[in-house]
């Protein structure tokens, strides 16, 4: 009994750890709330609310006219094109780069237990692999809508500076993602592969895509979900549609068929994520 | 036909495997590999095809100098040597024949592994192992559908399709019950009698080790410390190979299973109505 006593008075000085991160993050959450200068009264009371509640009540009714529906189909018809060739560059540059970007397709791991590379070989490979990864850090890092100036600047505007903006940042995501599940694929089969005499390439294609390519699928799939918000807001750069008809109904003040594009942007939005969920049951 | 000389295996931590194995496997030749965990059985396994590189010593494959290979001829000899895995390592997604056909990965070339499109004559050959296995209806079942005894049975007839001089297996009932166990430890056996194959078996099982193999060898700390028929396992030698304990319990064991072993057909019979 004392003994345990004894043990319990011992192991209660490393209980002040907990209380000194909590009182840590406290502070660190007060400090950033300071920092953001967060306004409630600001946000919610005053001049602010009215004018917005102005706004709005002035964006009703939606302008369901002929042309304006017109507009809001084809806006939104470019939208989710925009989204899904956007997508699929993306998997066309993240996946061969995240073969790049994975160390245990390149130098090290269960493949490489046996014969090693030489050290000059060794080297080639974690340059080729800190190359990679250099250059799925800058597509990512690099913001949609940035990217979208940049192209509309090389390609001028509409559909395809958004298509190559998305590609682009999206391709650096899934690129990082698609390696991390790579590297986290069960080493076990790889090592029975390769115990058959199968080659580096036959070990990827037998052993290593068939157990990522699920997570490939879902990935890809939110990015999706992701990418189809996105492009409805790459048009305020010029990147086409919804966002770009948005941006001129804001402009010339065309309150009625701003709210039907908004409807629009909605629908698609709801519509993609619809699809998506269901292709992931069907697919992974 | 197998033969290593003086392996040594230090891995990068400093830690000393295998200190100068010597071990000859004429063909045809079933032995057991014992030892406590962390004895090098593993190590010893995988040194001989070089999934781990050994780091002084030879291993010769019918005459052909194993550790000299480079890496194109290293798989080629791979091809000759089949492994069994204690956790099977099937790709669970693939189907059972696609996990069987895997096997012949080492003789096929870029493109038909990346359609894994595989020569009739190999598929034909793996409907034949299915169907010795006893797997021939599931062939198109995932493979993570499969009980373990399944799986390892799939695990077998990889093996074989590679057309091997010889098995690598290692620790191949620890995942299984004691039923299965023997199931497979026979499969194994049988297989090896029926083609002729030598094997290297990596067991924890002493009892289940008397009952199937023709020599046992003992390893201890990386070295071997017995190499004899499976009676001469004493207590003294056992206390030897694993350190001071009461071993009255895996011998008398050995001996009730080699009784039951005498009526083979019951077992057969209870099994064909398990499975």
């Amino acid at each position: 009994m004392g003994g345990l006593r004894a043990r319990a008075a011992a192991a209660r000085p490393g209980r002040t750890a907990p209380l000194l991160a909590g009182a840590g993050l406290a502070a660190l959450l007060a400090w950033s709330w300071h920092g953001t200068a967060v306004d409630l009264p600001g946000l919610f009371g005053g001049e602010g609310m009215r004018q917005v509640a102005t706004y709005v009540a002035g964006l009703f009714p939606p302008d369901l006219s002929a042309r304006t529906w017109r507009d809001a189909a084809a806006g939104a018809v470019e939208t989710f094109a925009i989204s899904l060739i956007g997508s699929l560059l993306a998997v066309g540059l993240g996946l061969p780069l995240s073969l790049l970007a994975t160390r245990t397709l390149l130098y090290r791991g269960i493949l490489f237990e046996g014969r090693r590379p030489g050290p000059g070989a060794r080297t080639a490979r974690v340059a080729l692999y800190a190359a990679g990864k250099a250059l799925l850090n800058l597509l990512r890092t690099i913001p949609e809508i940035v990217w979208a100036l940049i192209f509309v600047f090389m390609v001028g505007l509409g559909p395809f500076p958004g298509v190559l903006a998305l590609g682009f940042h999206t391709g650096g995501v899934l690129g990082k993602l698609f390696g991390e599940v790579l590297e986290d694929v069960d080493p076990a089969p790889l090592e029975a592969l390769q115990a058959t005499g199968a080659s580096r390439f036959g070990i990827l294609v037998y052993g290593v895509l068939p157990q990522a390519l699920p997570q490939f699928v879902s990935y890809a799939l939110y990015r999706w979900e992701v990418n189809i918000r996105a492009a409805a807001m790459l048009g305020f750069v010029g990147a086409g549609g919804l966002g770009q008809r948005i941006h001129i109904a804001i402009s010339l003040f065309q309150e009625h068929q701003l709210l039907t594009l908004i409807l629009a942007i909605y629908a698609i939005v709801t519509l993609v994520d619809a699809l998506s969920a269901y292709l992931r049951a069907r697919l992974v | 036909m197998l033969s290593v000389e003086r392996l040594v295996k230090r891995y990068p931590t400093g830690d000393a495997a295998l200190r100068g194995v010597d071990l000859e496997v004429p063909a045809g030749q079933v032995m057991a590999l014992i030892g406590p965990s962390g004895a090098g059985k593993s190590t010893l396994l995988r040194c001989v095809n070089r999934l781990v590189e050994p780091t002084a010593g030879r291993v010769r494959l019918e005459g052909e100098d194993l550790t000299a290979l480079g890496a194109a001829a290293l798989r080629r000899a791979r091809r000759r040597m089949g492994m069994i895995f204690q956790e099977f390592a099937l790709v669970e997604r693939l189907s059972v024949m696609e996990n069987v056909l895997s096997g012949r990965l080492g003789y096929v070339g870029f493109w038909r592994s990346w359609f894994r499109r595989f020569p009739p004559a190999d598929v034909e050959e793996a409907f034949r192992l299915l169907d010795r296995v006893e797997l021939a209806e599931s062939c198109d079942k995932r493979a993570d559908a499969l009980s373990g005894g399944q799986r390892q049975r799939v695990g077998i007839a990889r093996a074989l399709l590679q057309n091997p001089r010889i098995l690598l297996v290692d620790e191949p009932t620890a995942s299984l019950d004691p039923k299965t166990s023997r199931q497979i430890m026979r499969l194994i056996c049988e297989l090896c009698r029926e083609r002729g194959l030598a094997a290297i078996i990596n067991m924890h099982d002493v009892a289940l080790a008397r009952l199937f193999v023709e020599r046992v060898v003992g390893l201890r700390q990386g070295a071997i410390v017995y190499d004899g028929p499976p009676d001469g396992l004493t207590p003294e030698v056992l206390t030897t190979i694993y350190g001071a304990e009461d071993w009255s319990e895996a011998r008398r064991r050995g001996g009730a299973d080699e009784e039951e072993e005498e009526e083979p057909e019951v077992d057969e019979q209870r099994l064909a109505g398990l499975t």
